[in-house]
């Protein structure tokens, strides 16, 4: 029966597809992937605004890159925030979507603080915890000071470590209700049933986590885990506003910025950001292929 | 062992880490308060309060005041640039909300239950555009919206947003199709209805809460936004508070409680949003799956 | 039934936001300046070339702007903010428009700070907005430690020890070694300080020589920090964040400190030594004090719009009475030596004499214009500096690294 339906139809649903798609593939069209396919064709020319002329120099803009030493610590450091980024957010966020899964009271309302962080806007956050972070007044140094964990003022970004694990606690301040409203929505979508049935069948909590709920939430942790990384490697805002272009926590971003608007080496700006963008595709796509091969149990 | 017995530790776990949860994320921003009603002299005492020892209005009156003096001097107060700021960022927010939730509605539902020729190839760009970073492709799209004339325009800056925000909610929309029973399309079909009036009809209002979290999503990324409007929003005509905000750093005065009082009153918005509409999500998804 | 309601005031909304917008104050003169030039009412009444299209913008973003609009073929407005630090790459790139019939021979002896702005001996900036470096210092802390206002930087390091000693501040000297603009002007001050200067006439490096001026400025500032004249915090303050250490009392000397500063030092809403904040002439071990300036300017895009109307609003901007209003209303320092003078004059201008007698012994931090390697350089400086004050670095290494540096930005 269904079947009958379904196939004397496929021209007009073709139609109707395409229609309902073309806003998409306008908007991105335009707005994203001409714009896009500019700057790759920009990226191969040397656009240099205090040079005369704009030659065009092949893939030389991104082998120059490869031979940058700052380039090359850049891409170290946005390595280091990446890893610790996904990793405060995922495991916090999958903690937070838990505990709110299972509150019964007042959901709404923790659900409502967890996002807080998130509403925010980035700038906003960033003077927040400037002043959190500040050597001489910061709330940190006197809570530590307080508590006697610490017996003078630290200079929190004297440290590279130290500044790099700050500025992606920041961050991941910021991008973790994100990752809590997707595996929340995820977690909601498990039937009750589930969990009820391995119950009588003596399953413990962890088990019940690692038997049930991960594999169920695969699809959601997937998008958790690609937003997070595209975001970790984008960081931009918190580390230049917390400790400008310092060479110890200067992001791939950041260098871009430098890089083009700085010392107006525009296409060799741009040719990093493509780089970027190559990088962030790369390593979301291993998560989401990753995590759809594994629960691929259908 | 009693039930009872048992779930007491994990009651006791449970409200420990609530406790921890709001913490961690209303700390920061209580602390913003507590700068935003603290005097500026003594924001930079020895001794760490954490209630100020003489409250003071004074940065919001600087918002929202008729007058206010600054160095001695009395200046007009940022009322009207902020109020415009903040309009700003409501509208184009909005408006970036609205489209892109109908754009994906529909879009992520063609993706998922029509053919049509170049479906996934589409998808799958879409979504790849979310590595993409805002300097990639500024330069171009500056170029664009200048010979679009909508540099400075509502149109122009919520357009973009769409773009940026669009990805995401299309993704999520789809797994949220997904992980419908095609069977209850499928009844609608045999009453006779179409392809489209059995979704608008049947589906839609089960993905209310996908939709929802997709609104949140994008409002939430719209609001904070400060490279796309810095470039494309130059006059308080559609600039944000976002981009007014860091301008509260005099050259020679970084004036922090004003500034903490301002995002004080930004996040108010998308907070209020997401109180109200917390119910839709949170009772949503499991309330349409169950029918 | 609700979710219907939701959706349809959504799609209600978002039509209305996409309706066209109404064009505003079509014909303006589009000026984009930084905030604190927000000019008011009272000022921009008395402008009488037309509308006025004043666009603020954060500082760090004016730039961000500039750089778009230009790299994609358009004017960021009429007439734009200019830094003295962007001179070089503007001037270079060919983007704003020479103005030197604007200013009468006159008016240019009046402006001091005009070499700032010449670019391959065009003026591509007129100087509006006045600021430079000099010494403030904490009069009650000398008094309590009984020493005078110090002379030399030898001086200034004595008249620091004798307040630590005194137990007067911890760390008398307020300079901040971030890896920050700030931190990189501050030595380029100290190296005219200690008589000499950073380059030589072909742009060769003058400050990897021991006894050169610039090494001795980096070695001062690493010593004084070693010795605890300096806060450890030092090395992740920037300027801004050093100066909040002075307000508070727990400094004695804003070495680098900013002429326009003193307004908010003296400011007893903003500062707790308000009543003690003096200012004196930049320490120098010539004996004759040396200073730079950095003054903003407004330029003219090349592809401006309306440039005769952009011509006389920088000539009106240069008007004395607007200069004074900009004091007045907004704290901006005039650049004419005149304006100065009538303002000090009348009384109106805090610590007047000390600041027109700096005024008038400013001089560009290049006597070439600033080049266009300067962003560059200048961060590998910041970098060096703030390396070399957390001791990972020796002076010798870090002007060795900001030689290599600058050689690599000129090519």
């Amino acid at each position: 029966m269904a079947l009958q339906i379904k196939l004397p139809r496929v021209g007009k649903d073709a139609r109707l597809g395409l229609a309902l798609a073309l806003p998409v593939a306008l908007i991105m069209g335009g707005l994203v992937f001409l714009p896009l396919l500019s700057t790759l064709f920009d990226s191969l020319f040397r656009i240099e605004p205090m040079k005369p002329g704009t030659p065009f120099v092949g893939l030389r803009n991104y082998s120059n890159l490869l031979k940058d030493s700052t380039v090359n610590a850049a891409w170290i450091t946005t390595a280091i925030y990446v890893v610790l980024a996904v990793v405060i957010e995922t495991v916090g966020g999958l903690a937070a979507a838990l505990l709110l899964n299972r509150l019964r009271v007042g959901r709404r309302w923790l659900l409502a603080i967890v996002v807080l962080p998130w509403c925010l806007p980035p700038v906003v956050n960033a003077i927040i915890w400037m002043w959190i972070y500040n050597p001489s007044y910061g709330l940190l140094n006197g809570l530590l000071l307080g508590a006697g964990i610490i017996d003078t003022p630290q200079v929190w970004f004297n440290n590279r470590e130290t500044g790099l694990l700050l500025i992606s606690v920041v961050h991941a301040w910021r991008m973790m209700p994100l990752t809590v409203i997707i595996l929340l929505a995820a977690l909601q979508s498990i039937p009750a049933e589930l969990y009820e049935a391995a119950r009588l069948d003596g399953a413990t909590a962890l088990q019940r986590l690692r038997k049930i709920t991960l594999p169920l939430i695969a699809p959601g942790l997937a998008i958790a885990l690609s937003q997070s990384t595209v975001f970790a490697v984008n960081l931009f805002d918190e580390a230049w506003i917390l400790n400008g272009a310092s060479l110890d926590t200067r992001s791939v971003i950041i260098q871009v910025y430098v890089l083009a608007f700085q010392n107006m080496k525009f296409s060799g700006g741009m040719a990093l950001s493509v780089l970027t963008m190559v990088v962030s595709l790369a390593v979301s796509l291993i998560y989401v292929l990753r995590v759809y091969r594994e629960t691929r149990f259908e | 062992m009693t039930r009872r017995f048992k779930h007491l530790p994990g009651q006791i776990g449970l409200w420990l880490g609530v406790a921890l949860l709001v913490l961690w994320s209303v700390g920061p921003v209580y602390w913003s308060f507590v700068t935003s009603i603290t005097p500026p002299n003594a924001l930079v005492s020895n001794s760490l309060h954490l209630w100020p020892e003489a409250a003071t209005w004074q940065h919001y009156a600087k918002l929202f005041g008729a007058n206010s003096t600054s160095q001695g001097n009395e200046v007009a107060s940022v009322w009207p640039q902020f109020s415009r700021a903040f309009a700003n960022s409501l509208i184009t927010s909005l408006a970036a909300t609205a489209l892109v939730v109908i754009i994906a509605a529909f879009g992520a539902w063609a993706f998922v239950r029509l053919q049509f020729p170049g479906r996934d190839v589409l998808f799958v760009l879409v979504v790849a555009t979310l590595a993409i970073p805002a300097y990639t492709v500024m330069i171009p799209l500056y170029r664009l919206m200048i010979s679009l004339g909508l540099i400075d325009t509502y149109t122009g800056v919520t357009l973009i947003y769409v773009s940026a925000f669009l990805p995401l909610a299309l993704w999520l929309m789809r797994s949220v199709y997904q992980a419908m029973p095609l069977s209850l399309e499928e009844a609608a079909w045999l009453d006779g209805a179409s392809k489209l009036r059995a979704f608008v009809q049947v589906v839609l209002p089960l993905a209310g809460p996908g939709l929802v979290a997709c609104g949140i999503l994008t409002f939430l990324s719209a609001w904070g936004q400060f490279m796309v409007p810095l470039v494309f929003s130059p006059t308080l005509a559609t600039k944000p508070l976002t981009v007014l905000i860091p301008e509260f750093v005099t050259r020679n005065y970084v004036d922090y409680g004003l500034m903490n009082a301002a995002g004080i009153v930004a996040i108010a918005p998308p907070l209020l949003l997401v109180m109200f509409l917390n119910r839709y999500l949170v009772s949503g998804l499991m309330a349409g799956a169950g029918k | 039934m609700n979710r219907r309601h939701f959706l349809l005031s959504a799609s209600v909304l978002g039509l209305a936001a996409l309706a066209p917008t109404l064009a505003l104050s079509a014909g303006a003169l589009a000026v984009l300046l930084p905030p604190w030039v927000t000019l008011p009412k009272e000022m921009t009444d008395t402008y009488k070339g037309g509308g006025l299209d004043i666009q603020t913008l954060g500082w760090d973003e004016i730039r961000t702007k500039i750089v778009t609009s230009m790299l994609a073929n358009t004017a960021p407005a009429s007439v734009t903010e200019m830094d003295w630090s962007w001179v070089g790459q503007f001037g270079s790139a060919g983007w704003y428009d020479p103005l030197d019939a604007l200013l009468s021979d006159e008016l240019k002896a009046d402006l001091p700070t005009t070499s700032i702005f010449t670019y391959d001996g065009k003026l591509i900036g007129v100087p509006y907005n006045n600021d430079f470096r000099v010494l403030i210092y904490n009069a009650a802390h000398l008094t309590q430690a009984g020493v005078g206002v110090p002379k030399t930087p030898a001086e200034l390091l004595d008249a620091a020890r004798a307040v630590k000693a005194a137990k007067i501040a911890d760390y008398p000297i307020a300079l901040p070694l971030s890896a920050s603009e700030g931190a990189a002007t501050a030595w380029y001050l100290l190296t005219k300080a200690f008589g000499g200067d950073l380059f030589d006439a072909d742009f060769k490096p003058l400050f990897t020589d021991p006894a050169s001026a610039g090494y001795q400025a980096m070695a001062f500032e690493i010593a004084a920090l070693n010795e605890g004249l300096i806060d450890p915090a030092a090395t992740s303050l920037k300027d801004v964040e050093v100066q909040e250490l002075f307000k508070a009392g727990k400094a004695t000397f804003d070495v680098a400190g900013w002429a326009g500063n003193l307004a908010v030092y003296t400011d007893p809403a903003k500062s707790q030594v308000a009543a003690d904040v003096a200012a004196a002439l930049m320490p120098n071990v010539n004996g004759k004090s040396r200073t730079f300036g950095l003054p903003g300017a407004l330029g003219i895009p090349a592809n401006a719009e309306n440039k005769e109307q952009a011509a006389g609003f920088i000539q009106w901007m240069l008007e004395p009475a607007t200069m004074e209003a900009n004091y007045r209303l907004l704290g901006n320092l005039p650049t004419r030596l005149s304006v100065l003078k009538t303002l000090n004059e009348a009384g109106n201008l805090k610590q007047g004499d000390v600041l027109i007698a700096q005024a008038e012994v400013v001089e560009p931090l290049f006597a070439q214009g600033t080049p266009g390697w300067y962003p560059e350089f200048s961060g590998a400086v910041a970098t060096a500096l703030n390396v070399a004050a957390k001791g990972q670095l020796t002076v010798d290494q870090a002007v060795a690294q900001i030689a290599d540096a600058a050689a690599v930005a000129q090519e």
